[in-house]
């Protein structure tokens, strides 16, 4: 028995030891944090301490500090905290897992999924309380350019960025040169090939790193235009025979054409998100589907003569209105919220016109609240006013709904396969027949 | 005589002790928390979790990725082991065996890459590589070989081959200085035997410069064979990120793409594992092959 402590075996004793102390001690601040998280419940007045996550891309963060500085004005009983940043997501991981998120998170940016958040329960229902919030004397979901995302029918986020994929191009350049801005994908072919043959170029790039660029930017205004929101439903979810079906084959058809021509640029598989942006700058290529986030992003980088111009992806026939499918950034309460009531009071506050027409001079794009007038408005990017009145005008633009964000399950395997079919590897055929084997195991995983 | 033992055990346990609670809480209990989290069903990003026993290891088997990630890996393994022990011998010989006076210099030249960041490697090997305004591809233009020119991240066929270039590149300097301090301790008295004996310098770097710098050999071989089994993930991650289409995912990118892209943590969790257990089984093969008795003249 002595024997069992003597030795190098009580060396082994000592690691178990200090093994069981770490896994202990873990178990132990688990406890506590939970225990602190229940004191922490306020009695349901709007003060204490409200813990906010926000993620600072593309837009930048000078909206969220002017909105969170007047909150602090009107709730002066409120004490802001602030966890923001590019790889906020990554940051607050831990907090997320350990039951101690914040209050309020906008869900944007690498490492974030509204999705799964709600798959995981996460987020605090919101169906029957949203009814009550007004937007400057309206009910907030009668104010909404597009609803929010509905999971069961209940509704997890309110949508406060009104983003949408697009195309863009250089307006100044094209005016010099004289190549026409395409008005639908026969037009698009056409200039590409001007553009091909005047400037020697592969005029359409996309960054190959994320093939969903692509996918959301390009792909789904065209399954839009040739299924409506059906179709975009059918292969966002992943429907049995949805991806192999005869509009979903014409389109690929479209993207196959595009790469036989030599107008997607062969290097873009290397790409990544910043790279394909100074491709474009540098006049490498001549357009790029990306979200209004671009100007904002690029500023620094934008030659002097440069004027970014957008047009919504034109993949539609001929005769058709462009299509847009809004990429919505939504705004949510975590449901173990320690403050839900500031929580809400927040979300209350930041759903304004006022502040919608502050977001598009901070940002350059649109919150999602209709009835924002900024065609007077000089402290808003042209482009912007542009893309606004075009967006509003349903002769030109169709607007059309996705259910929710797709899976990163299913658009991992499609967007693999897309950049094999845009390097020529594979046929608009076989792409099809390779997304449809995707949606099954998606389906199956279920 | 028992106390001084009892004060021995002491003493060292008191020295150990740190060592342990360090190794426990940095390597065990991950090591551990892996091998558990493995039979999850977990997003990582929630504390929702489900036990689903072995079905991660079975969805591992018939993964059709997987193997293609297993095949990238021991690619790299050969490409690196292969690139960077002939350069850096080749190096390391002709530092310390040729009189060049510029030796020093070469020395910092060499190890020069060893002091930077994978990150940063990666990094600046992405603009050489850039298909429109990279150095490769304007180099060949320039010198009239535009058709040799290609996307070459961007290609399926060649972004993975690519990746062997800046890996090589950024490994030579440190096995150079670990094999030139093997040349340098061994006795002049054996390259002037062998010269009296009529060997000549080819004959020398055979007979006796390649045996007797085994040792370090090995060492920089099985070191390399880890590293690169478990640290090719960053290179991947910042030149490619697996892509295109999957033909450079080794099997860490394609862990994180699962755990933190996909949040399929437990799955994740589950080729960490099988990383470990191709790792152990690797070197334990490589060490069984590379044993050698040791050469004294």
């Amino acid at each position: 028995m002595k024997k069992v402590f003597k030795g190098p075996v009580l060396f082994g004793w000592i690691a178990i030891l200090s093994l069981i102390l770490v896994v202990g001690c873990s178990s132990d601040e688990e406890a506590s944090s939970n225990g602190e998280n229940s004191e922490l419940m306020n009695d349901g007045k709007v003060n204490g301490e409200l813990e906010i996550q926000y993620f600072v891309g593309g837009y930048g963060d000078s909206w969220w500090k002017e909105v969170i500085a007047d909150f602090k004005e009107k709730y002066p009983d409120v004490t802001v905290t602030e966890h923001a940043g590019p790889n906020i997501n990554e940051e607050m991981r831990s907090r997320w897992v350990s039951g101690d998120p914040p209050d309020v998170v906008y869900i944007d940016g690498a490492g974030s999924s509204e999705t799964q958040m709600v798959e995981d329960g996460q987020l605090m229902n919101l169906t029957d309380w949203v009814k009550d919030v007004e937007v400057d004397g309206k009910p907030i979901l009668e104010s909404f350019i597009v609803d929010p995302a509905k999971y069961d029918g209940e509704i997890y986020s309110l949508p406060l960025v009104f983003d949408t994929w697009g195309t863009w191009y250089d307006e100044a350049w094209f005016e010099s040169e004289g190549y026409k801005v395409p008005t639908d994908f026969e037009s698009f072919m056409s200039t590409m090939g001007d553009i091909k043959e005047g400037e020697g170029i592969a005029p359409f790039v996309t960054t190959g790193q994320h093939p969903y660029y692509f996918l959301r930017g390009m792909l789904y205004p065209a399954f839009g235009a040739a299924g409506r929101d059906q179709l975009l439903e059918d292969v966002i979810t992943g429907k049995e025979g949805a991806w192999t079906s005869e509009p979903v084959l014409e389109v690929m058809k479209k993207v196959e054409q595009m790469q036989k021509e030599g107008y997607i640029d062969k290097g873009f598989g290397a790409l990544n998100h910043t790279q394909s942006q100074m491709n474009f700058l540098l006049h490498k290529n001549a357009f790029i589907p990306v979200g209004f986030w671009l100007p904002n992003e690029m500023e620094k980088d934008k030659p002097e003569d440069f004027k970014y111009g957008f047009i919504p992806s034109p993949m539609q026939d001929a005769g058709e209105p462009f299509a847009v499918v809004p990429d919505l950034r939504p705004l949510a309460i975590a449901e173990e919220a320690d403050n839900p009531e500031a929580a809400k009071a927040f979300v209350d506050f930041v759903f304004t016109k006022e502040y919608a027409t502050l977001f598009s001079e901070h940002t350059g794009a649109i919150m999602n609240i209709n009835g924002v007038d900024l065609s007077e408005n000089e402290n808003v990017p042209s482009y912007l006013i542009e893309a606004n009145a075009m967006i509003n005008d349903p002769e030109q633009v169709q607007i059309y709904q996705k259910p929710h964000p797709m899976s990163a399950d299913l658009e991992t395997p499609i967007s693999n396969a897309l950049v094999s079919l845009m390097l020529g590897n594979i046929t608009a055929e076989e792409f099809c027949q390779q997304a449809e084997e995707a949606a099954a195991e998606y389906r199956n995983s279920k | 005589m028992v106390q001084s033992k009892k004060q021995k055990y002491l003493f060292l346990a008191f020295c150990l002790i740190p060592t342990f609670v360090m190794f426990s809480i940095f390597t065990l209990y991950p090591l551990f928390s892996g091998l558990y989290y493995s039979f999850f069903e977990w997003s990582g990003a929630s504390q929702d979790k489900e036990f689903i026993g072995f079905s991660n290891y079975i969805q591992l088997i018939n993964d059709e990725i997987i193997p293609m990630t297993i095949v990238h890996d021991y690619f790299l393994v050969a490409a690196k082991v292969l690139g960077i022990m002939v350069l850096a011998l080749f190096f390391a010989v002709a530092l310390t065996q040729l009189k060049i006076k510029e030796a020093p210099f070469y020395r910092i030249v060499f190890f020069f890459p060893n002091i930077m960041s994978v990150v940063v490697i990666g990094i600046l090997w992405t603009f050489i590589y850039n298909p429109s305004l990279g150095l490769i591809n304007s180099g060949l233009q320039f010198i009239g070989l535009e058709d040799w020119a290609r996307p070459w991240l961007g290609s399926e066929k060649w972004a993975l081959p690519s990746l062997v270039i800046p890996s090589v590149w950024a490994g030579i300097g440190l096995f150079m200085l670990m094999l030139m301090g093997g040349i340098a301790n061994v006795s002049k008295s054996y390259y002037e035997a062998a010269e009296i004996d009529g060997a000549n310098e080819w004959q020398q770097f055979w007979k006796v410069t390649l045996p007797l710098v085994w040792p370090q050999i090995k060492i920089s071989i099985l070191y390399i064979v880890i590293t690169t089994l478990n640290g090719s993930f960053i290179i991947v991650q910042i030149m490619t990120g697996g892509g295109p289409n999957n033909s450079t995912h080794v099997m860490g990118s394609y862990l994180y793409e699962q755990a933190f892209v996909q949040y399929n943590f437990g799955y994740g969790a589950a080729i960490g594992v099988m990383i470990l257990i191709l790792s152990l089984v690797t070197v334990l093969i490589l060490q069984f092959f590379m044993r050698r008795e040791r050469v004294e003249y």
